[in-house]
C-alpha cells in the first residue's frame, strides 16, 4: 500500500513550489529546513533579474502559504538522519534540533532580543553584521519567531545558568529552556531533494585578494549590503566606511576550477552594475568577464539596458585583483593580449554555483550518486532530468544543478507532477 | 436595523496593548447603532481565541463579525474560518488592521488610538452592506488537449495520461516527433541516440489512454478551468470537425527558425553549401554528408549567433548544437577541418563545457567574430569576418553551417487569439510571472511548455512539460470539484449599454459579450475578481461583488469624519 505522504529536503524556491502543488492535490507533505526560516537563498536579494522585483516580496506570498497550509507539516532546523525503505513506504528518520521558542505562543514582537547580552556573527548576513543569541536571522524572517544558538547561549552553554533575560521579556511566555532535540519517524511514499547550492569559495583563488583586502566581496556580501533588511540597511557603505566611486565586477570566479559555467552570474553582475549606477549614479563601473552567458528572451536587452547606463563590459582574461596601499586595482590582459589595469574602491567577486557542502552525506543517506561536479545524479540529463537513479527519490532546483530561479520553479513542479503520478 | 454586530479587539500582547487605549476604543466603539457588544481579549488567533470568538458568535446570536487586530494577510482566513465553523457566513465578516497600520506605526498613543477608533467605525459601517456570498462547487473533466506533437507535446502526454484522464494530441502535421525527430544525434555524444526519442513516440502511439489526431489543427476553445470545449479540424482542408471536452490545455507548438533572408550577408540561398542547422540535421541523419557536387567536404565553418542581434535575445541551444555538429563531422567523415565562429560561448549547462574542451582538444577552431560577409570565391565558400580588436580576416570552407536564432512557431499568433494568449515583446507566449510561474498563462488551466515559450534545450523543454502535467495532475483530480473565486465581478443587465469596454479590459477572458442581448456577461468560474471591469465600465453597471460602491463609499466617509 503506497504512502501518499511526501517528504520535501529543503524549504527553498523549488522545495516551497514542490510542497504547495503536492499540498494543493491533497497530499500531506512533510517540508524540512535546516534553517530556522524558510525561503532559502532568494530572501537574501534586494531584487531580482531581469525586472528588477523586490525579492522579499515576491516570495512571501509563498511563504505565508507555506506557513498556512494545513497539508504541509513544516519542521524547521530539521536535517535528515536515515532513510530505509523504498518507494511508497519510505521510513525516514529526521533530527530536529531545539528552538528554545515555541512556535505557536511566540507572535514575533522582538522585545526578547534587547536584553540578550551575547551577541554573535550572523551566518544570513554572511559575517557581515552580528546577531544576539536570540535572534531570527535578519528582519522580515518567515516564520517571524527566533531560535536560541545553545552553544552562544549562556544559559544553554552552562557559562550562567541562570541568566534568563529573554524569557523576562517576554510577554508571551514563549521562551522555553527546557525543549529538546527530537527524532522524528515519518513513513512517506516519496522523496523530493530541493537542497539548493552554496557558492564557490573565493579564498581558495588568492589572485583575488578576498580577505585580505578589506573592500573585496563576495557576491552574496554584496547582496547583503544593499538589502533594505541588511546589516546596513541597504546604504553601499564599505567595511572601511567609505562610499564606493569606482567598483569592479569580475565574473566567472572558480569556473576554470568547477568546469562549468554557472549560468546565473552574467545576469547577476548586471543587475549590481544597473543597482550601483542607480544608487550612484557618479560611480565608475566595470564589469570583466570572459563569456556572456545571457540566454533568456528579456535578458539581452536588460543587458543592452545596462550598458546603455555606461556600464563598461571588458572581455578579458587573466584577471588579479591587488591591493595597493588600501586601494585597489584590477589587473587583465585585454582581448588583443595586452595588459590593462582598473583602480577600483570596491571589487565584487561572481563566484560559481557549487553543491551543497553536505551533499555528499545526504547523497549516502538517501542512496544515490553524486555527478562529476559534484552535484546529485539524475537519472537521464537531457531525458530525465528531476528522476534520480532511485525509485521515489526526485530532485528538484539547484540541488541538481546550477540554474535560475524560473528553472528551479519549473522543475520543482515538474518533480511534484511525477510524485503525483507515482503515488496516485 | 435588526443587526448585531459582535466587535472584538485584539490585544495582541503589548503590540496593540501598550500603543491603543483599547478601553476608550471599546468604549466609543459600544455606542454605535447596531454594534451589540464591544470585547477585547488577549491573542485571538490563538486557539483559545478562536473558540472564544466562536462561542460569542453562537452565543450573542451575531449577524456580522468584526475584530480589530493585525494584517488581514495573517490572519484573515483564520476567522472567517471561525465565522464559518460557528454558523456565520464568514463574508459576513471585516477584519480592521489596527496593528500593522496602526500601533506599529503611529507612535503617540493619543494619535494610535483616536485612528484606531476611526478605523473599526468605518469597517463597521462597512460590513453592515457585505452580502452572505456562497462559495460555488463545479464538476470538472479530466481530461487534456495537448496542441502540438513535439517533444514537449509528447512528454506531456505521457505524463497525464492515465485510466482517468484521456489526452487527445492534436498535431498539425502528418507525424508526430516535432524538430527532435530531424536530429541526427543528441549530446553526449556516442553515436546515435536518438532510440530514447523514438522509444517515446512509440509509447506515445501505444498509450490507450492518448488519442494521437495528427494533420489536426486547433480551430477553437471556449470554456475555463475544468470544463473546456474545444474544436478540432483535421485533413488539411478542415473537411473532419471533432469536438471534445477538456479541463485543461497544454500548448506545446514549438519553433521555427529565423528567416536567414533577413540576414543576406551569410549567403543563405544564394551560395551553394550553406546550410542552416536543421539541413544539416537532416542531411546527417541520412547517413550522407555531401557537398551539392557529390563528394564530401573537406573544411565547414559553422557560424554562431545569425540572427541574434536582429532578434534581441540569445537562443541558448546553437552553441552546444554546433559543437555537437563539430564532432559529428570529425566522427563522420575521414578528414575534416572544422572552424567554429561565435559571439559569446553560451554554455550554461552542467556537462557543456566539457564538451567544448572535447571539441578544442580534436583540434577544432574557435574563433570570437562579428561582422560576418559570405562569398563564393572560386568553387568554395570566403567566410569574412572581423576579430575583436578589429583586424579582418577570412577562410576559405567548402560547407557553412549557420545557426539561426529560435523564433516562434509560425502558428503562434494564430493560436494565441484562438486561445486568447498574450504573447510578449519576442512573439512567443508570454508567462504569467517570469519568476515564480513560468509555464502558466492568464486563462487558468490554460499551460504554454516548451520553445513555444522561448528557446530552450530539451532537458528544459521535458521539464516545463512535466510541470505542466504537475500543475495539471494537482489541479484537477477526477471526481473532485473545484471551487471558483466567490468575489468575483457581476454585471447588472439592465445598466449594460454593450459598450464592451469590460471585455477589452479583462485579463483573463472572464467577459464575454451575449449577442442577442446585446450585453456584456461575466463568467463567474473564471473571474478572479481583480475589478478592472469595475472601473472600466462607463455606465456603472458592473459590480464587485464584495467591493460594492456603497461598501466602499461609507466607509471611505465613515472614515473621513
Amino acid at each position: 500500500m503506497k504512502k501518499p505522504n511526501v517528504l520535501v529536503i529543503g524549504a527553498g524556491l523549488a522545495g516551497m513550489e514542490a510542497s504547495l502543488i503536492l499540498a494543493e492535490a491533497g497530499r500531506k507533505v512533510y517540508l524540512v529546513e535546516k534553517e530556522s526560516l524558510i525561503g532559502g537563498q532568494t530572501i537574501k536579494f534586494e531584487e531580482v533579474y531581469p525586472n528588477m522585483e523586490c525579492a522579499t516580496c515576491m516570495v512571501a506570498p509563498k511563504q505565508q502559504e507555506i506557513l498556512q497550509n494545513e497539508n504541509i507539516d513544516l519542521l524547521l532546523l530539521s536535517k535528515v538522519e536515515q532513510v530505509k525503505g523504498s518507494v511508497g513506504e519510505f521510513k525516514v528518520k529526521i533530527k530536529k534540533k531545539a528552538r528554545y521558542v515555541s512556535l505557536a505562543k511566540c507572535i514575533g514582537c522582538g522585545a526578547c532580543y534587547e536584553p540578550c547580552p551575547i551577541s554573535l556573527e550572523n551566518e544570513f548576513e554572511e559575517g557581515l553584521s552580528k546577531k544576539k543569541a536570540i535572534a531570527v536571522p535578519c528582519p522580515g524572517a518567515l516564520p517571524n519567531v527566533p531560535a536560541i544558538d545553545p552553544e552562544s547561549c549562556l544559559r544553554l552553554n552552562g557559562k550562567k545558568k541562570e541568566c534568563q533575560a529573554c524569557k523576562e521579556a517576554c510577554m508571551f511566555d514563549a521562551v522555553d529552556f527546557s525543549e529538546k532535540e527530537e527524532i522524528l519517524d515519518l513513513e512517506v511514499g516519496a522523496i523530493l531533494i530541493a537542497t539548493g547550492f552554496d557558492m564557490f569559495d573565493v579564498k581558495k583563488l588568492p589572485q583575488y585578494s578576498y580577505g585580505k583586502a578589506n573592500n573585496v566581496y563576495t557576491a552574496m556580501e554584496f547582496e547583503r549590503l544593499y538589502a533594505a533588511n541588511g546589516p546596513t540597511e541597504g546604504k553601499l557603505v564599505l567595511r572601511d566606511g567609505g562610499i564606493p566611486k569606482s567598483i569592479g565586477i569580475i565574473h566567472c570566479v572558480g569556473r576554470a576550477e568547477q568546469g562549468y559555467c554557472s549560468g546565473v552570474c552574467c545576469m547577476y553582475s548586471t543587475k549590481f552594475s544597473h543597482f550601483l549606477k542607480h544608487k550612484i549614479p557618479e560611480a565608475k563601473v566595470c564589469e570583466f568577464h570572459s563569456d556572456l552567458c545571457i540566454p533568456g528572451k528579456s535578458h539581452q536587452k536588460f543587458y543592452q539596458k545596462t550598458l546603455n547606463q555606461g556600464i563598461d563590459f571588458i572581455r578579458c582574461e587573466d584577471i588579479k585583483v591587488e591591493d595597493k596601499n588600501g586601494k585597489l586595482q584590477v589587473n587583465y590582459k585585454n582581448h588583443n593580449g595586452g595588459k590593462d589595469i582598473f583602480k577600483a574602491d570596491m571589487i565584487i567577486l561572481s563566484p560559481a554555483m557549487t553543491a551543497r557542502r553536505d551533499t555528499e552525506s545526504l547523497a549516502e543517506i538517501l542512496g544515490i550518486s553524486q555527478d562529476k561536479k559534484g552535484f546529485f545524479s539524475t537519472q537521464s540529463e537531457k531525458l530525465s532530468p528531476v528522476s534520480t537513479a532511485v525509485d521515489g527519490i526526485f530532485i528538484a532546483g539547484c540541488a541538481e544543478g546550477p540554474k535560475d530561479i524560473p528553472n528551479s520553479i519549473a522543475q520543482a513542479e515538474a518533480a511534484a507532477g511525477k510524485i503525483l503520478s507515482i503515488l496516485s | 436595523m435588526n443587526e448585531k454586530i459582535g466587535v472584538y479587539v485584539c490585544e495582541c500582547g503589548p503590540n496593540i496593548s501598550d500603543r491603543i487605549e483599547i478601553d476608550r476604543v471599546i468604549e466609543k466603539i459600544s455606542s454605535v447603532e447596531g454594534v451589540k457588544v464591544v470585547k477585547k481579549f488577549g491573542l485571538l488567533c490563538s486557539n483559545d481565541g478562536k473558540k472564544y470568538l466562536a462561542d460569542e458568535i453562537k452565543k450573542e446570536e451575531l449577524t456580522h463579525l468584526v475584530v480589530a487586530a493585525c494584517s488581514p494577510r495573517e490572519h484573515e482566513q483564520t476567522f472567517m474560518n471561525v465565522c464559518l465553523e460557528a454558523g456565520l457566513n464568514p463574508y459576513l465578516f471585516q477584519l480592521i488592521n489596527i496593528r500593522e497600520q496602526c500601533a506599529w506605526m503611529i507612535s503617540d498613543k493619543e494619535e494610535a488610538t483616536r485612528m484606531a477608533i476611526k478605523y473599526i467605525l468605518a469597517g463597521i459601517s462597512r460590513v453592515t452592506l457585505h452580502r452572505p456570498l456562497l462559495k460555488k462547487e463545479l464538476d470538472i473533466i479530466s481530461d487534456v488537449l495537448v496542441i502540438g506533437g513535439g517533444i514537449s507535446g509528447i512528454e506531456a502526454s505521457l505524463s497525464l495520461a492515465g485510466k482517468n484522464r484521456k489526452v487527445y494530441l492534436v498535431e498539425k502535421k502528418e507525424s508526430i516527433g516535432g524538430m527532435v525527430k530531424n536530429f541526427s544525434a543528441l549530446l553526449p555524444y556516442q553515436g546515435s541516440n536518438l532510440a530514447v526519442i523514438e522509444e517515446k513516440i512509440k509509447q506515445v502511439q501505444n498509450n490507450e489512454n492518448i488519442e494521437v489526431l495528427t494533420s489536426s489543427e486547433v480551430e477553437d476553445v471556449l470554456g475555463f478551468l475544468g470544463n473546456f470545449e474545444a474544436v478540432i479540424k483535421s485533413n488539411g482542408d478542415g473537411s473532419v470537425k471533432k469536438e471534445i471536452k477538456i479541463g485543461a490545455v497544454v500548448v506545446a507548438t514549438g519553433f521555427s527558425l529565423f528567416n536567414l533572408k533577413d540576414t543576406p550577408q551569410y549567403g543563405y540561398g544564394k551560395i551553394e553549401n550553406v546550410l542552416d542547422a536543421l539541413e544539416f540535421e537532416k542531411m546527417s541523419a541520412s547517413g550522407k554528408i555531401l557537398l551539392k557536387n557529390g563528394k564530401p567536404p573537406k573544411s565547414v565553418a559553422l557560424i554562431h549567433c545569425v540572427g541574434r542581434e536582429e532578434k534581441g535575445y540569445c537562443s541558448k541551444v546553437c552553441c552546444l548544437y554546433s559543437i555537437k555538429f563539430a564532432l559529428h563531422l570529425q566522427d563522420k567523415l575521414p578528414v575534416v577541418d572544422v572552424t567554429e565562429f561565435y559571439s559569446d560561448l553560451c554554455l550554461p549547462e552542467k556537462a557543456d563545457q566539457d564538451y567544448f574542451e572535447e571539441a578544442k582538444k580534436k583540434g577544432i577552431r574557435f574563433i570570437r567574430a562579428d561582422e560576418f560577409e559570405v562569398k563564393d570565391k572560386a568553387g568554395k565558400i570566403s567566410v569574412e569576418y572581423k576579430v575583436a580588436g578589429g583586424k579582418k580576416d577570412s577562410i576559405a570552407v567548402d560547407m557553412a553551417i549557420l545557426a539561426p536564432a529560435i523564433v516562434p512557431s509560425e502558428d503562434t499568433s494564430k493560436l494565441a487569439e484562438i486561445l486568447n494568449l498574450p504573447l510578449d515583446e519576442t512573439g512567443f507566449f508570454k508567462e504569467v510571472h517570469e519568476m515564480l510561474d513560468p509555464i502558466s498563462t492568464p486563462i487558468e488551466g490554460v499551460y504554454v511548455a516548451g520553445c513555444a515559450l522561448g528557446p530552450k534545450n530539451i532537458p528544459e523543454s521535458i521539464i516545463q512539460s512535466q510541470a505542466a502535467s504537475g500543475k495539471i495532475l494537482s489541479s484537477l483530480i477526477p471526481g473532485k470539484k473545484i471551487e471558483p473565486e466567490v468575489k468575483v465581478s457581476e454585471i447588472k443587465e439592465e445598466f449594460c449599454t454593450g459598450c464592451q469596454m469590460c471585455l477589452s479590459v479583462c485579463f483573463y477572458g472572464a467577459i464575454s459579450f451575449d449577442e442577442h442581448k446585446g450585453i456584456s456577461v461575466v463568467n463567474e468560474a473564471i473571474c478572479r475578481g481583480c475589478g478592472s471591469c469595475v472601473g472600466s465600465c462607463p455606465s456603472g453597471a458592473i459590480r464587485s461583488k464584495h467591493f460594492t460602491y456603497p461598501q466602499l463609499y461609507r466607509e471611505v466617509l465613515q472614515a473621513l469624519r
